[in-house]
């Protein structure tokens, strides 16, 4: 219990997805201009990932590993299909992104037009492939940590975004000079709040 | 002061539209407005017609400043005859805590106005007037052992990236005190932490250090650990304004008086710090641990951070709630920074900067579910009818 609180947190601020290792920052940037509107995108992140990572976890030790086969008799013993990892994940996260979507579109139609193309970007977003290789890299011992390694990564990517919409929201009648209007004041902000983030760095769990 | 306003007002045609001087007009009216308070007021937008402006405001900032910073002062040249083992009079003390403090001061003031001045006149904006608390935080935030080409470094960075890019005084997300020591922090760890913070010349002994009550206990040596009393006061080593709580108490009195810092966020603070210390009480498996939860108050930059740095009121939580929520996260983070986290000793800077940055996420929040509520109220009142 106490391994998944440790993933669940370390993955939030320490090896936060935008902060520590700069992915899903095209979502992160070009979403961040509302509050509700990121921190619906924000949701759906943490949807896909909460789900797309214990799927692959599945795939990887059951099918894809070097002897994963091994259930479906001694003969498979020597087979590695570890080839088609990112092929696989992939599509699994393309699947998952449409359910996410068709649930969005049903549920919220609001939200769904004020995503736009983004929605279905997900499914290219590098934070969620991240978050999947980065289970494949650690190399978890149960479906539980994955899960909870997921749902982490995605917490942190939702706080980041949800952090940085309000930032743009606060500033959008501030006399930012002309040349950094838009984007190049949105990754000045990102950098600081990257030192504001730097204070869980170190911290052993 | 009759006279001074004549010399100003017998030069100021030089400054006008077609004089010789006319580059300069906003570096004028910043002299101008800084000696005394303008008759004219704002043209556009709604104001509240009031004896104080931002000017004045920040400048009682600055007094509530005076007590750390001659305090600070008195505290270098204590801890240096201290470690060399003199014993010399107070005045010593001050002349020698003078020396080394007074040219931080400047070079933090010189570097940040420079920047000040030159964006107003090209951005032709007026010379803001946050820079004048700014310019005298940073001094007190860092180790008297800081190099002036750092200090003004630190400064100039702060101030450009924290504060210009975002169009000057109010609008910037991060406090840029604190901003310019996370960047001394970040860039030359050597010199910001570690055990570098007692002055000493270096042609006496090399570096004369002493370790800071929250090293010491880092270090898991408890037992080293200065009296209470001596924390409370202050004659501990540590950064310059920081050390003692009485003088800061002081300070944010005349903060709270004259309504300039908000006792909501000191006040939820000092509780939030008292709350994770008294948790990790329940803990106490080291030293950090164990160590009483009203130690956390007096030791480090805690008071400071919490009366000056805090209650920034451009990048604090601006809504009453928001404040409270704001106030206590910040305590709490830097306890659990203190203690949980090995690479660095003191949280509070971190901890500041880190609500600084989630500060306009609480204020929408608040302000979204105070309209929420509001919106429900007469159709409450409908249903009792």
């Amino acid at each position: 219990m106490e391994e998944l609180v440790n993933i669940f947190v370390k993955s939030i601020f320490i090896d936060n997805m935008i902060f520590a290792y700069f992915l899903g920052m095209c979502s992160y940037l070009a979403v961040s201009r509302t509050v509700d509107t990121s921190v619906g995108l924000g949701f759906a992140v943490i949807f896909v990932l909460g789900i797309t990572v214990p799927i692959n976890y599945l795939l990887e030790a059951h099918i894809l590993g070097k002897g994963a086969l091994i259930w479906l008799g001694p003969q498979f013993a020597d087979v590695n299909l570890s080839f088609l990892t990112f092929i696989m994940f992939i599509a699994i996260i393309a699947a998952m992104v449409q359910l996410v979507e068709m649930i969005i579109e049903k549920f919220s139609p609001t939200l769904y037009s004020s995503l736009g193309i983004f929605l279905p970007l997900i499914a290219v977003n590098c934070a969620i492939l991240g978050g999947s290789l980065f289970m494949q890299e650690r190399n978890f011992g149960n479906i539980s940590e994955a899960i909870s390694f997921g749902l982490g990564s995605g917490v942190g990517w939702f706080l980041a975004i949800a952090g940085i919409a309000a930032i743009r929201e606060k500033i959008r009648y501030s006399n930012v000079p002309a040349p950094l209007r838009g984007l190049g004041i949105t990754f000045i902000i990102t950098g600081l709040m990257g030192i504001a983030f730097m204070s869980f760095m170190g911290i052993e769990l | 002061m009759k006279l001074l306003r004549n010399i100003v007002d017998s030069i100021r045609p030089h400054f006008g539209k077609g004089g010789k001087f006319a580059k300069f007009h906003r570096s004028f009216e910043a002299f101008d407005t800084f000696l005394f308070v303008q008759g004219n007021v704002t043209r556009r937008g709604s104001h509240i017609r009031d004896a104080i402006d931002m000017k004045r405001t920040m400048f009682f900032v600055i007094i509530a400043l005076v007590p750390t910073l001659l305090f600070g002062m008195w505290n270098v040249g204590y801890q240096h005859y201290m470690a060399i083992g003199a014993d010399v009079s107070f005045i010593d003390q001050i002349v020698y805590g003078l020396i080394k403090v007074l040219p931080i001061v400047v070079v933090s003031y010189a570097s940040g106005l420079a920047v000040e001045f030159l964006f107003a006149e090209l951005r032709d904006h007026e010379v803001n007037e946050g820079f004048l608390v700014s310019g005298m935080l940073i001094p007190l935030v860092l180790p008297v052992t800081t190099p002036l080409w750092m200090v003004a470094v630190a400064t100039i960075f702060a101030v450009i990236i924290g504060k210009e890019v975002f169009g000057g005084t109010g609008m910037n997300i991060l406090n840029p005190a604190l901003l310019a020591r996370a960047f001394l922090f970040f860039a030359y760890p050597a010199y910001m932490s570690g055990e570098v913070w007692i002055s000493g010349t270096a042609e006496q002994l090399d570096g004369i250090s002493g370790a800071t009550s929250l090293a010491v206990l880092a270090s898991n040596e408890g037992h080293m650990l200065p009296s209470l009393f001596d924390m409370f006061i202050g004659t501990i080593p540590g950064s310059i304004g920081e050390t003692s709580t009485l003088a800061i108490i002081l300070g944010a009195s005349i903060l709270v008086a004259t309504g300039v810092g908000s006792l909501r966020i000191m006040l939820s603070v000092v509780a939030g710090g008292l709350f994770m210390g008294g948790v990790f009480n329940l803990f106490a498996v080291n030293d950090f641990m164990a160590v009483p939860a009203y130690y956390h108050l007096v030791m480090g930059g805690f008071a400071f951070g919490a009366v000056y740095m805090a209650t920034d009121p451009v990048t604090a939580s601006q809504t009453g709630i928001g404040k409270y929520i704001y106030g206590v996260m910040i305590g709490v983070i830097t306890v659990l920074i203190r203690v949980v986290n090995p690479a660095y000793p003191e949280g509070m800077m971190l901890a500041i900067l880190f609500m600084n940055v989630f500060a306009p996420l609480i204020d929408h929040y608040v302000v979204q579910s105070n309209i929420k509520r509001r919106l429900r109220r007469p159709v409450k009142a409908q249903v009792t009818i």
